[in-house]
């Protein structure tokens, strides 16, 4: 697929401004097929926009595995793609210790900047603002940020950030995202999921309409997985008139630890 | 990396004074009607194009918008440094916040024990970690503008704290909804970006010695646009419960131009002992728990 994807994408490029009035061919993700490239909004330089507010609709923050329902839990088909989280026996273990410390190992319970991708399939949404150069994700969980720099090179490591360091290019209609320098200290999901400093995400942005974008990563962790594995999922607009991106300070409501209010 | 911005991430909010130039203008200038004057660069869709990242040069703190000398004293014992003398409070002339009475008895007892108060609810809430609320953000670190086609978004680097400042016209959110950083609502005015903010909770407070506000505070922002490397700030503040009139802060921000500038992630929440380091409570109490 991706030496397919490479010379379609070569060929898109040599017929130049027939990019922006014929279908640009990319190769299909595990979405499905592209759609026609006049039913993606573009911005001025031609790229996909993929600007606005989005959330995932499905039960990955719970368990990012198939699961059944448990109290308070949606039951979920799962987004990881071909079977199960390929852990290191080891690591097996420890995600199956994090399952039952979960209601103070996982990290979600400190209030914690989730990390990445975690933070991209927490039901909350998300905005985009995209311009040439950087585009950036606000998202209204504990006001995380991401900035990811357009055809730049990662800082000098080692570095460990909750969020990561991201850098991004474009591959046809697919913005591919490319994030290191993680700390060890985030899941994947409630239920124990976990990664280590080590790990590498290259994540796939493409627009399937203007109002949905499939979500592809690619996590690779030598040091915890026996192979890089992939979750996919489709990131779907807020259609409400006038939504915006909220708050939700998970660590600043009444009650809590450092309350707000006066006794 | 400059000295400055390293001196900012390994210290964090209590030693910002250290780290702001000395050389700077104290005293905020500002923007006049000669501002409105240039022909000021213009994104694609014809907003005045203020993008890029800014930093301020007055040499203002959060740690006191008074800049009292008695204030200035009690930073010098907590922090070991020379306090900034930076004076953001130009609108009224001496420079002091115009709390009503009872407010003003408020204030003094939350300056009185902000260097070790009994209470967590009477620490700063920033050293608690909660979020900056607006228009202390803008006094915290520099920030990075972004603007696209009907909003106009700020990027700040302290505590990864952001605002996207739609221009559309769109009223604001219902009175129900209380936010951290409030709603913004912007127009352009010629080169100043003006910016209506509603909704902030009662939470936050404009200072670390505690210059709080109310549930229905409402501040106007005006970003002035004065020449290509100057973005001028004024914010005037009313709360007729608590102010006995509108007052004003201005600061002035010159363009951060280091080659290849970015901003880095800078997690408060995670690892803060601010409440631990800095609440004290009285022998036979419960301590932060109370």
């Amino acid at each position: 697929m991706k030496s397919l994807s490479t010379a379609v994408a070569a060929l898109v490029m040599g017929v130049a401004i027939a990019v922006f009035v014929v279908h640009p061919l990319a190769a299909p993700q595990s979405g499905g097929a592209m759609p026609p490239a006049s039913a993606i909004s573009r911005t001025a330089d031609g790229k996909p926009d993929l600007s606005g507010i989005w959330q995932v609709v499905n039960t990955a923050a719970w368990n990012i595995e198939p699961h059944h329902a448990s109290k308070d839990v949606p039951a979920g088909q799962g987004v990881v793609v071909d079977g199960a989280i390929p852990y290191q026996s080891w690591a097996l273990g420890k995600r199956n210790e994090n399952v039952k410390n979960r209601a103070t190992a996982d990290p979600e319970s400190k209030c914690y900047l989730p990390g990445v991708p975690r933070i991209m399939f927490m039901p909350y949404p998300f905005q985009i603002v995209q311009t040439p150069k950087q585009i950036a994700m606000l998202y209204e969980y504990v006001h995380a940020t991401r900035n990811v720099y357009m055809d730049s090179k990662h800082p000098p490591g080692p570095i460990d950030w909750w969020m990561g360091d991201s850098r991004a290019t474009w591959d046809g209609d697919t913005l591919v995202v490319d994030v290191v320098h993680f700390n060890d200290e985030t899941w994947f999901d409630r239920a124990g999921n976990f990664h280590s400093d080590a790990m590498h995400l290259v994540e796939r942005y493409t627009p399937m309409s203007r109002d949905h974008i499939q979500y592809e990563v690619t996590v690779e962790d030598p040091k915890v997985f026996t192979r890089p594995w992939k979750m996919s999922m489709p990131l779907y607009r807020r259609m409400e008139k006038q939504v915006q991106v909220l708050e939700y300070e998970c660590y600043a409501f009444d009650g809590e630890e450092f309350h707000v209010t006066p006794p | 990396m400059s000295t400055q911005r390293v001196v900012l991430r390994i210290c964090g909010a209590l030693c910002l004074a250290a780290a702001v130039p000395l050389s700077a203008q104290n005293i905020p200038r500002r923007a006049g009607p000669e501002s409105q004057k240039w022909q000021a660069p213009r994104t694609a869709d014809g907003q005045v194009d203020i993008q890029g990242y800014w930093r301020q040069t007055n040499n203002v703190t959060t740690y006191s918008l008074e800049q009292g000398e008695a204030h200035r004293a009690v930073h010098i014992k907590i922090t070991g440094q020379r306090a900034a003398t930076g004076k953001p409070i130009v609108d009224p002339a001496d420079g002091r916040i115009p709390y009503l009475p009872w407010a003003q008895e408020k204030f003094n007892y939350l300056v009185s024990v902000h260097e070790g108060p009994e209470r967590v609810v009477d620490l700063d809430p920033v050293a608690r970690g909660f979020m900056e609320g607006v228009p202390r953000i803008n006094l915290q670190t520099g920030f990075q503008i972004l603007q696209m086609p009907n909003q106009v978004v700020f990027l700040y680097e302290y505590g990864h704290h952001y605002r996207v400042v739609p221009l559309d016209g769109r009223p604001h959110l219902d009175p129900a909804i209380k936010l951290w950083m409030g709603d913004s609502r912007a127009h352009w005015e010629g080169n100043t970006l003006v910016v209506d903010v509603t909704n902030q909770n009662d939470q936050t407070w404009f200072d670390q010695v505690g210059a709080f506000h109310g549930p229905d505070l409402h501040v106007t922002e005006r970003w002035t646009f004065t020449s290509v490397d100057q973005l001028d700030f004024e914010a005037t503040l009313t709360e007729p419960k608590v102010f006995s009139r509108p007052w004003v802060i201005a600061m002035n921000y010159s363009r951060e131009k280091e080659e290849g500038y970015e901003q880095y992630e800078h997690a408060v929440w995670e690892g803060n002992k601010s409440v631990e380091l800095m609440v004290r409570p009285k022998a036979g109490s419960d301590g932060s728990k109370q």
